[in-house]
């Protein structure tokens, strides 16, 4: 795919210089920028589009967007997924107008234009109309994104002729993923339907709060987590086991007590759960990540996902503009787990981190103000600080990925704007430089390296 | 024991006295005051140790589509809420830490066509409404939430008790940062 705006060549690195530890402001609300990142960034990353979960059944459907494209992700009769852009080739209407559903064809409100689950134009209204010679119905279907892959559950679709494989894109982040995605047998599903809410906030705030910023949760979250624990405070942070790991962008924080996150979720029944697999987590995935697991963490998938494994919180920031995005909230649980624990942790989600939840209410706001502040004229010549921790960077023998010692710490945040400048500036996506030293390429199942690398 | 009453319609006519409806109306009035002066003590009084209280989240789907998203408790949900779980959330304003509670966010609900109905449990009266909830905080920063609910209210000596809620928000994607309210 051609896209027109890649080869101009702007030196986005004047926005942030991430030795020193500072990022420009601008980069929250700029316009132009903002565009930019919706050619070099959206247009060009692998995107969340759906979880294999949402898509059982042949036919079955949903309509989401890649950065700010419509899209129809469809299960095909063959069982393989499809992503088209929800647009009728004739004007440019949408073809699909729900959320989800199950169908035979999407069809254009215009002039009744329809197409298979696959793209295929198969007929409109009064055919006739159209001479011969007018019309080649198969170069006039919906238009299919450049590629789609899984990763145990998660789907992902990208415009970019000349994307890595998806593998190499997530790299040695399935190592961390699988802590999400594979901690028990039958992997995971997402509990159905969707809750969309809308933040007048540059979408890379949410982003860079769920990939490393632990260090807010215990000021601004400190009344949700005492209304979700019979008023106790936040655990306490262990900066001596705790860590940053940063990976092509993607960042998990984590602590390595294995309880932190469990406790905020305030469902003691989910709690008991997860302590009593955690013996069989260990021996699927290495001691390491059974003990990280569940512990205070959060993390996000560059460019745009986020989670918290063991609240198990999944959620996408949409952008809508450089001041607005979109949320959407899903729960993710265990296909294994019995429905009572389904239910405990989806209620539980919601009371934390749904719109109405305890935590989530402080967040929004603060998010709300960083971008329209940030916004002023003289304001947003001032650089902003991202040095926390800038020294303590480690060689883990265990952890892979760019690893920082001490969960208060801004480095993942730096992983995450080192990956956004140089996508900004890359002119094809493989001259992009790997900033990590890579353990596991070519590994194929990252479940099954639980313990020592070789440095 | 009596079954609760169901926030399902049945056939037949069973439209309330009209003491009985202005009753339920005064009652109602009276949630949306507290609600709206931060009133939560008062406010939870008036709700029943069994309370379910549900807003589900209604996605856009075709007509054809039969996904029940208004009654299966097992989909995504803003409340779906016992009563504990109310008093739960209740608790972060007296941390004092509740930062995007202070100042505090102006509220206004306003509450109308009002229906009140006998149910087949005897003390338990359905109770149809709409709310147009009005929320300002600090500058400008406004929003509103329009919606249907559906109630069972319990008379219990000589006071309504709330018993079951079902809230349908006419948004698809809630045009605002976050729920802190209730309605």
């Amino acid at each position: 795919m051609r896209l027109e705006q890649i080869g101009s060549e702007p030196k986005f690195s004047r926005y942030m210089d991430l030795k020193d530890g500072w990022i420009d402001r601008r980069l929250f609300s700029d316009p132009k920028i903002y565009e930019e990142e919706l050619y070099r960034i959206f247009a060009r990353s692998w995107l969340f589009v759906a979880h294999e979960s949402q898509l059982p059944k042949a036919g079955d459907f949903l309509t989401t967007h890649m950065g700010e494209d419509a899209v129809i992700v469809a299960r095909q009769t063959d069982g393989s997924i499809k992503v088209l852009l929800n647009s009728c080739p004739h004007r440019g209407n949408k073809v699909c107008f729900a959320d989800a559903g199950n169908t035979r064809r999407f069809v254009c409100n215009y002039h009744g234009w329809a197409f298979d689950t696959a793209g295929e134009l198969k007929g409109m209204h009064e055919e006739y109309c159209y001479d011969e010679g007018d019309i080649d119905r198969k170069k006039n279907g919906l238009k299919q994104v450049a590629k789609v892959s899984s990763y145990k559950g998660l789907v992902f679709a990208t415009f970019a002729e000349d994307a890595p494989s998806l593998d190499a894109w997530l790299g040695d982040f399935r190592w961390y993923l699988d802590m999400l995605l594979d901690n028990e047998e039958g992997g995971t599903e997402l509990i159905g339907g969707c809750i969309k809410s809308v933040m007048n906030a540059n979408w890379k705030f949410g982003v860079e709060n769920f990939i490393g910023d632990a260090y807010h949760a215990g000021w601004t979250h400190d009344s949700g987590c005492r209304s979700m624990n019979n008023g106790q405070p936040f655990p306490p942070i262990d900066m001596q086991n705790s860590y940053h790991a940063s990976v092509n962008g993607h960042g998990w924080e984590f602590g390595t007590e294995g309880v932190g996150d469990l406790f905020l979720l305030g469902r003691p029944k989910v709690m008991e759960y997860y302590n009593k697999i955690r013996p069989k987590m260990a021996d699927r995935l290495g001691k390491m990540r059974s003990q990280i697991f569940g512990s205070v963490a959060s993390a996000s998938i560059f460019p745009n996902v986020s989670f918290l494994p063991g609240i198990s919180t999944f959620r996408q920031w949409q952008p809508k503009g450089p001041m607005q995005f979109e949320l959407k909230t899903w729960v993710i649980v265990n296909k294994a787990m019995p429905d009572d624990i389904k239910d405990e942790v989806t209620k539980g989600v919601m009371q934390t981190f749904g719109p109405g939840g305890t935590f989530e209410m402080d967040d929004g706001e603060n998010w709300e103000n960083c971008t329209t502040i940030n916004r002023g004229v003289v304001t947003r010549h001032e650089k902003l600080h991202y040095r926390c921790g800038i020294s303590r960077q480690i060689e883990h023998d265990t952890l892979p990925g760019i690893v920082y010692r001490g969960q208060y710490n801004d480095a993942n945040q730096r992983g995450f704007y080192q990956r956004w400048l140089d996508m900004m500036e890359a002119g094809d996506l493989g001259s992009m430089p790997v900033r990590h030293q890579p353990r596991l390429a070519g590994v194929a199942e990252t479940r099954d390296v639980p313990g020592l690398f070789a440095l | 024991m009596t079954q609760t009453a169901t926030l399902e319609r049945p056939q037949s006519n069973c439209t309330a006295s009209l003491e009985l409806t202005h009753a339920l109306t005064q009652t109602l009035y009276r949630e949306a005051r507290l609600l709206d002066d931060e009133n939560y003590a008062e406010w939870v009084a008036m709700l029943a140790d069994d309370l379910h209280y549900h807003m589900p989240g209604i996605e856009t789907r075709y007509r054809r589509d039969k996904t029940n998203q208004v009654s299966d408790l097992t989909r995504m949900a803003y409340y779906n809420d016992c009563l504990d779980d109310i008093k739960k959330r209740l608790t972060r304003l007296e941390t004092g830490t509740a930062w995007s509670e202070d100042p505090a966010t102006r509220y206004t609900h306003i509450i109308s066509n009002v229906e009140v109905e006998y149910t087949e449990t005897d003390g338990e009266y359905r109770v149809f409404s709409n709310f147009y909830a009005y929320r300002n905080r600090n500058e400008r920063d406004e929003d509103s939430l329009v919606g249907n609910r559906t109630d069972i209210w319990r008379a219990i000596g000589g006071t309504f008790k709330l018993v079951k809620r079902r809230i349908i928000l006419k948004h698809n994607v809630m045009l605002s940062k976050n729920l802190n309210i209730y309605l």
